[in-house]
Protein backbone atom coordinates (compact mmCIF):
# COMPACT_ATOMS: atom_id res chain seq x y z
CA UNK A 1 0.00 0.00 0.00
CA UNK A 2 1.27 3.19 -1.10
CA UNK A 3 2.20 5.65 1.78
CA UNK A 4 -0.17 8.09 3.31
CA UNK A 5 0.40 11.40 1.83
CA UNK A 6 -0.03 14.48 4.05
CA UNK A 7 -0.55 17.98 3.79
CA UNK A 8 0.59 21.23 6.38
CA UNK A 9 -2.52 21.83 8.41
CA UNK A 10 -1.83 25.68 8.25
CA UNK A 11 -2.39 25.01 4.37
CA UNK A 12 -5.47 23.53 4.49
CA UNK A 13 -6.67 26.15 6.98
CA UNK A 14 -5.56 29.17 4.72
CA UNK A 15 -7.40 27.64 1.68
CA UNK A 16 -10.23 27.18 3.78
CA UNK A 17 -10.84 30.74 5.17
CA UNK A 18 -9.84 31.75 1.32
CA UNK A 19 -12.35 29.39 -0.16
CA UNK A 20 -15.07 30.69 1.99
CA UNK A 21 -14.08 34.96 1.61
CA UNK A 22 -13.75 34.19 -1.65
CA UNK A 23 -17.03 33.18 -2.04
CA UNK A 24 -18.15 35.80 -0.08
CA UNK A 25 -16.78 38.27 -2.44
CA UNK A 26 -18.53 36.53 -5.63
CA UNK A 27 -21.89 37.25 -3.42
CA UNK A 28 -21.04 40.52 -3.12
CA UNK A 29 -20.69 41.31 -6.62
CA UNK A 30 -24.00 39.33 -7.19
CA UNK A 31 -25.80 41.26 -4.91
CA UNK A 32 -26.60 43.61 -7.22
CA UNK A 33 -28.47 41.51 -9.31
CA UNK A 34 -30.77 39.97 -6.77
CA UNK A 35 -28.63 36.67 -6.18
CA UNK A 36 -26.75 37.06 -3.50
CA UNK A 37 -27.12 33.61 -1.47
CA UNK A 38 -25.43 31.56 -3.74
CA UNK A 39 -22.57 31.14 -2.19
CA UNK A 40 -23.98 29.16 0.26
CA UNK A 41 -25.17 26.46 -2.21
CA UNK A 42 -22.00 26.04 -4.08
CA UNK A 43 -19.91 25.79 -0.74
CA UNK A 44 -21.77 23.10 0.58
CA UNK A 45 -22.22 21.16 -2.46
CA UNK A 46 -18.18 21.23 -2.56
CA UNK A 47 -18.76 19.65 0.71
CA UNK A 48 -21.41 17.36 -0.42
CA UNK A 49 -18.54 16.22 -2.68
CA UNK A 50 -15.80 15.85 -0.77
CA UNK A 51 -18.21 14.24 1.87
CA UNK A 52 -18.86 11.78 -0.94
CA UNK A 53 -15.16 11.17 -1.57
CA UNK A 54 -13.78 10.89 1.84
CA UNK A 55 -16.66 8.68 2.48
CA UNK A 56 -15.72 6.23 0.09
CA UNK A 57 -12.14 6.33 1.46
CA UNK A 58 -12.45 6.01 4.79
CA UNK A 59 -14.09 3.10 4.58
CA UNK A 60 -12.11 0.37 2.41
CA UNK A 61 -11.67 -1.35 5.41
CA UNK A 62 -14.74 -1.59 7.28
CA UNK A 63 -17.45 -3.79 7.57
CA UNK A 64 -20.92 -2.35 6.02
CA UNK A 65 -23.40 -0.77 7.93
CA UNK A 66 -26.20 -2.59 9.48
CA UNK A 67 -28.25 0.35 10.13
CA UNK A 68 -28.59 4.29 10.78
CA UNK A 69 -26.76 4.67 14.28
CA UNK A 70 -23.58 2.54 13.26
CA UNK A 71 -23.09 5.54 10.12
CA UNK A 72 -23.85 8.36 12.73
CA UNK A 73 -21.57 6.75 15.16
CA UNK A 74 -19.24 6.27 12.20
CA UNK A 75 -18.87 9.80 11.52
CA UNK A 76 -18.59 11.00 15.20
CA UNK A 77 -15.20 8.49 15.80
CA UNK A 78 -14.04 7.62 12.38
CA UNK A 79 -14.87 10.15 10.09
CA UNK A 80 -14.13 13.23 12.54
CA UNK A 81 -10.78 12.08 13.75
CA UNK A 82 -9.74 12.07 10.29
CA UNK A 83 -10.82 15.15 9.62
CA UNK A 84 -10.13 17.43 12.68
CA UNK A 85 -7.83 15.10 14.80
CA UNK A 86 -10.65 14.42 17.42
CA UNK A 87 -13.78 12.87 18.09
CA UNK A 88 -16.92 14.28 18.57
CA UNK A 89 -17.88 15.69 22.00
CA UNK A 90 -21.72 14.85 22.44
CA UNK A 91 -23.85 12.83 20.85
CA UNK A 92 -27.13 13.42 21.23
CA UNK A 93 -29.89 11.59 19.53
CA UNK A 94 -33.69 11.49 19.51
CA UNK A 95 -34.67 8.64 17.49
CA UNK A 96 -38.89 8.95 17.30
CA UNK A 97 -37.66 12.35 14.92
CA UNK A 98 -34.57 10.60 13.57
CA UNK A 99 -32.77 13.68 15.26
CA UNK A 100 -29.05 13.75 15.96
CA UNK A 101 -27.03 16.17 17.31
CA UNK A 102 -23.53 16.21 17.00
CA UNK A 103 -21.54 18.86 19.24
CA UNK A 104 -17.78 19.92 18.80
CA UNK A 105 -16.85 21.30 21.89
CA UNK A 106 -13.64 23.20 19.96
CA UNK A 107 -14.31 22.93 16.05
CA UNK A 108 -10.80 22.81 14.53
CA UNK A 109 -11.92 24.53 11.67
CA UNK A 110 -12.85 27.85 13.78
CA UNK A 111 -9.77 27.78 16.53
CA UNK A 112 -8.07 30.48 14.59
CA UNK A 113 -10.23 32.71 13.43
CA UNK A 114 -10.76 35.95 16.21
CA UNK A 115 -13.49 38.15 15.50
CA UNK A 116 -13.17 42.12 15.10
CA UNK A 117 -13.20 44.37 17.98
CA UNK A 118 -16.17 45.87 17.62
CA UNK A 119 -18.11 42.67 16.85
CA UNK A 120 -19.87 41.27 20.12
CA UNK A 121 -22.03 38.51 19.01
CA UNK A 122 -19.66 35.56 16.39
CA UNK A 123 -22.93 33.81 15.59
CA UNK A 124 -23.66 36.04 12.01
CA UNK A 125 -19.30 35.83 11.06
CA UNK A 126 -18.47 31.99 11.78
CA UNK A 127 -22.14 30.58 10.31
CA UNK A 128 -20.26 31.01 6.89
CA UNK A 129 -17.91 28.75 7.83
CA UNK A 130 -19.84 25.74 9.08
CA UNK A 131 -21.69 25.72 5.54
CA UNK A 132 -18.38 23.30 4.13
CA UNK A 133 -18.70 21.11 7.10
CA UNK A 134 -22.57 20.69 6.69
CA UNK A 135 -22.13 19.75 3.01
CA UNK A 136 -19.55 17.76 4.38
CA UNK A 137 -21.76 15.49 6.76
CA UNK A 138 -24.53 15.43 4.19
CA UNK A 139 -22.19 14.30 1.59
CA UNK A 140 -20.59 11.55 3.55
CA UNK A 141 -24.00 10.71 4.88
CA UNK A 142 -25.74 10.53 1.63
CA UNK A 143 -22.90 8.37 0.12
CA UNK A 144 -23.64 5.46 2.58
CA UNK A 145 -27.64 5.78 1.56
CA UNK A 146 -28.71 8.13 4.92
CA UNK A 147 -30.69 10.87 3.16
CA UNK A 148 -30.80 14.26 5.33
CA UNK A 149 -30.60 17.72 6.02
CA UNK A 150 -27.58 19.06 7.76
CA UNK A 151 -28.15 21.84 10.20
CA UNK A 152 -25.24 24.09 11.95
CA UNK A 153 -25.44 25.89 15.19
CA UNK A 154 -22.59 27.95 17.15
CA UNK A 155 -22.79 28.30 21.15
CA UNK A 156 -24.10 31.57 22.84
CA UNK A 157 -21.28 31.50 24.50
CA UNK A 158 -18.40 33.97 24.22
CA UNK A 159 -16.63 32.08 26.73
CA UNK A 160 -16.71 28.97 24.23
CA UNK A 161 -16.42 30.38 20.76
CA UNK A 162 -15.21 27.61 19.22
CA UNK A 163 -17.89 25.62 20.16
CA UNK A 164 -20.67 24.21 17.72
CA UNK A 165 -22.93 21.86 16.96
CA UNK A 166 -24.52 19.85 14.00
CA UNK A 167 -27.96 18.83 13.60
CA UNK A 168 -28.44 15.99 11.42
CA UNK A 169 -32.25 15.19 10.17
CA UNK A 170 -32.73 11.97 8.51
CA UNK A 171 -35.24 11.92 6.02
CA UNK B 1 -6.95 -14.57 -15.04
CA UNK B 2 -9.82 -12.15 -14.68
CA UNK B 3 -11.03 -11.61 -17.93
CA UNK B 4 -13.41 -8.92 -17.20
CA UNK B 5 -13.83 -6.25 -13.99
CA UNK B 6 -17.16 -4.20 -13.57
CA UNK B 7 -18.36 -1.14 -11.56
CA UNK B 8 -21.76 -0.98 -10.81
CA UNK B 9 -23.26 2.26 -9.00
CA UNK B 10 -25.55 2.19 -5.50
CA UNK B 11 -28.44 2.50 -7.80
CA UNK B 12 -26.98 0.17 -10.21
CA UNK B 13 -25.91 2.71 -12.66
CA UNK B 14 -22.94 0.85 -14.57
CA UNK B 15 -19.81 2.88 -14.29
CA UNK B 16 -17.15 0.79 -15.57
CA UNK B 17 -16.85 -2.41 -17.40
CA UNK B 18 -13.40 -3.32 -19.00
CA UNK B 19 -12.49 -6.39 -20.23
CA UNK B 20 -9.31 -8.18 -20.55
CA UNK B 21 -9.70 -11.21 -23.59
CA UNK B 22 -8.37 -9.68 -27.04
CA UNK B 23 -10.78 -11.10 -29.38
CA UNK B 24 -14.44 -11.07 -26.60
CA UNK B 25 -17.50 -8.99 -27.10
CA UNK B 26 -18.07 -6.81 -24.37
CA UNK B 27 -21.82 -7.02 -24.68
CA UNK B 28 -21.24 -10.98 -23.49
CA UNK B 29 -20.00 -9.58 -20.34
CA UNK B 30 -22.36 -6.92 -19.81
CA UNK B 31 -24.67 -9.91 -20.03
CA UNK B 32 -22.76 -12.23 -16.80
CA UNK B 33 -22.54 -8.88 -15.17
CA UNK B 34 -26.34 -7.95 -15.17
CA UNK B 35 -26.85 -11.83 -14.01
CA UNK B 36 -24.49 -11.57 -11.24
CA UNK B 37 -26.24 -8.34 -9.71
CA UNK B 38 -29.35 -10.63 -8.99
CA UNK B 39 -27.16 -12.84 -7.41
CA UNK B 40 -26.02 -9.67 -5.14
CA UNK B 41 -29.71 -7.85 -4.46
CA UNK B 42 -30.08 -11.90 -3.05
CA UNK B 43 -27.40 -11.91 -0.59
CA UNK B 44 -28.18 -8.13 0.46
CA UNK B 45 -31.69 -8.24 0.93
CA UNK B 46 -32.29 -9.63 4.27
CA UNK B 47 -30.63 -7.48 6.80
CA UNK B 48 -28.32 -10.44 8.10
CA UNK B 49 -27.67 -12.89 5.09
CA UNK B 50 -28.64 -16.37 6.14
CA UNK B 51 -26.10 -19.10 7.53
CA UNK B 52 -23.04 -16.76 6.10
CA UNK B 53 -22.08 -16.90 10.03
CA UNK B 54 -20.52 -14.10 11.25
CA UNK B 55 -18.97 -12.35 7.82
CA UNK B 56 -22.38 -11.28 7.51
CA UNK B 57 -21.63 -7.59 6.93
CA UNK B 58 -18.35 -8.22 5.01
CA UNK B 59 -17.90 -6.16 2.22
CA UNK B 60 -16.43 -9.19 -0.09
CA UNK B 61 -19.61 -11.05 -1.19
CA UNK B 62 -17.23 -13.87 -2.35
CA UNK B 63 -18.34 -16.32 -5.25
CA UNK B 64 -21.70 -15.75 -7.04
CA UNK B 65 -22.31 -17.87 -9.77
CA UNK B 66 -20.68 -19.52 -12.53
CA UNK B 67 -21.08 -19.75 -16.25
CA UNK B 68 -19.59 -22.15 -18.39
CA UNK B 69 -16.90 -20.84 -19.16
CA UNK B 70 -16.43 -18.13 -15.70
CA UNK B 71 -16.94 -18.10 -12.18
CA UNK B 72 -17.99 -14.45 -11.22
CA UNK B 73 -17.37 -12.60 -7.56
CA UNK B 74 -18.66 -9.95 -6.14
CA UNK B 75 -17.95 -7.30 -3.64
CA UNK B 76 -20.36 -4.18 -2.09
CA UNK B 77 -18.73 -1.49 -0.17
CA UNK B 78 -20.00 0.65 2.21
CA UNK B 79 -21.44 3.37 -0.20
CA UNK B 80 -23.38 0.48 -2.20
CA UNK B 81 -21.20 0.46 -4.83
CA UNK B 82 -20.55 -2.88 -6.44
CA UNK B 83 -17.38 -4.58 -8.04
CA UNK B 84 -17.26 -7.19 -9.66
CA UNK B 85 -14.34 -9.32 -11.22
CA UNK B 86 -15.33 -12.17 -13.90
CA UNK B 87 -12.61 -15.12 -13.49
CA UNK B 88 -11.48 -17.84 -15.76
CA UNK B 89 -9.60 -19.70 -13.39
CA UNK B 90 -11.02 -23.27 -12.03
CA UNK B 91 -8.90 -22.38 -8.89
CA UNK B 92 -9.96 -19.70 -6.46
CA UNK B 93 -6.99 -16.72 -6.13
CA UNK B 94 -7.25 -14.62 -3.05
CA UNK B 95 -10.42 -12.29 -4.32
CA UNK B 96 -10.31 -10.28 -1.14
CA UNK B 97 -6.46 -9.13 -1.82
CA UNK B 98 -8.26 -8.54 -5.87
CA UNK B 99 -11.17 -6.58 -4.36
CA UNK B 100 -8.84 -4.74 -2.31
CA UNK B 101 -7.00 -2.83 -4.79
CA UNK B 102 -9.96 -2.81 -6.96
CA UNK B 103 -11.78 -0.76 -4.65
CA UNK B 104 -8.27 1.33 -4.24
CA UNK B 105 -8.09 2.09 -7.81
CA UNK B 106 -11.59 3.03 -7.80
CA UNK B 107 -10.98 5.51 -4.90
CA UNK B 108 -8.21 7.81 -6.74
CA UNK B 109 -10.53 7.27 -9.99
CA UNK B 110 -13.52 9.19 -7.76
CA UNK B 111 -11.29 11.55 -6.08
CA UNK B 112 -10.60 12.97 -9.18
CA UNK B 113 -12.73 16.20 -8.94
CA UNK B 114 -13.23 16.34 -12.53
CA UNK B 115 -15.33 12.83 -12.08
CA UNK B 116 -18.68 13.85 -11.84
CA UNK B 117 -20.11 11.70 -9.14
CA UNK B 118 -22.35 9.26 -10.87
CA UNK B 119 -21.12 9.30 -14.47
CA UNK B 120 -19.07 6.42 -15.18
CA UNK B 121 -15.62 6.12 -15.30
CA UNK B 122 -13.51 6.86 -18.58
CA UNK B 123 -9.84 7.45 -16.41
CA UNK B 124 -6.97 5.74 -17.98
CA UNK B 125 -5.27 5.85 -15.24
CA UNK B 126 -8.05 3.68 -13.96
CA UNK B 127 -7.77 1.28 -16.68
CA UNK B 128 -4.45 0.82 -16.69
CA UNK B 129 -4.59 0.03 -12.70
CA UNK B 130 -7.42 -2.61 -13.60
CA UNK B 131 -4.81 -3.68 -16.68
CA UNK B 132 -2.32 -4.47 -14.07
CA UNK B 133 -4.56 -6.06 -11.53
CA UNK B 134 -5.57 -8.49 -14.57
CA UNK B 135 -2.26 -9.31 -15.37
CA UNK B 136 -0.80 -9.80 -11.71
Amino acid sequence: MAPRREVAESCLEFLYIELVQSYERKDAECAEKGDGRASRAALESIGFQVGQQLAERYTIDRARFADHLEVIKFICKEFWSEIFRKQVDHLKTNRHRALFVLQDDRFRWLRHLSLPAEQTSNTEAVAKYLVFPCGLIKGALSSFGVNCEVTAEISEDARKPTQCSFEVRIK
Amino acid sequence: MIVCAAVVGPSYNPLHLQTFALDDDPLKYHYIVHCALDVIDERLSPPSPRSRGAGGNDPCLGYLYSTEDFKVYGYVSNTHVKFLLVLDDPETKDVRELFHRFHSAYIDAVSNPFQLPGHSITSRSFEARLRALASS
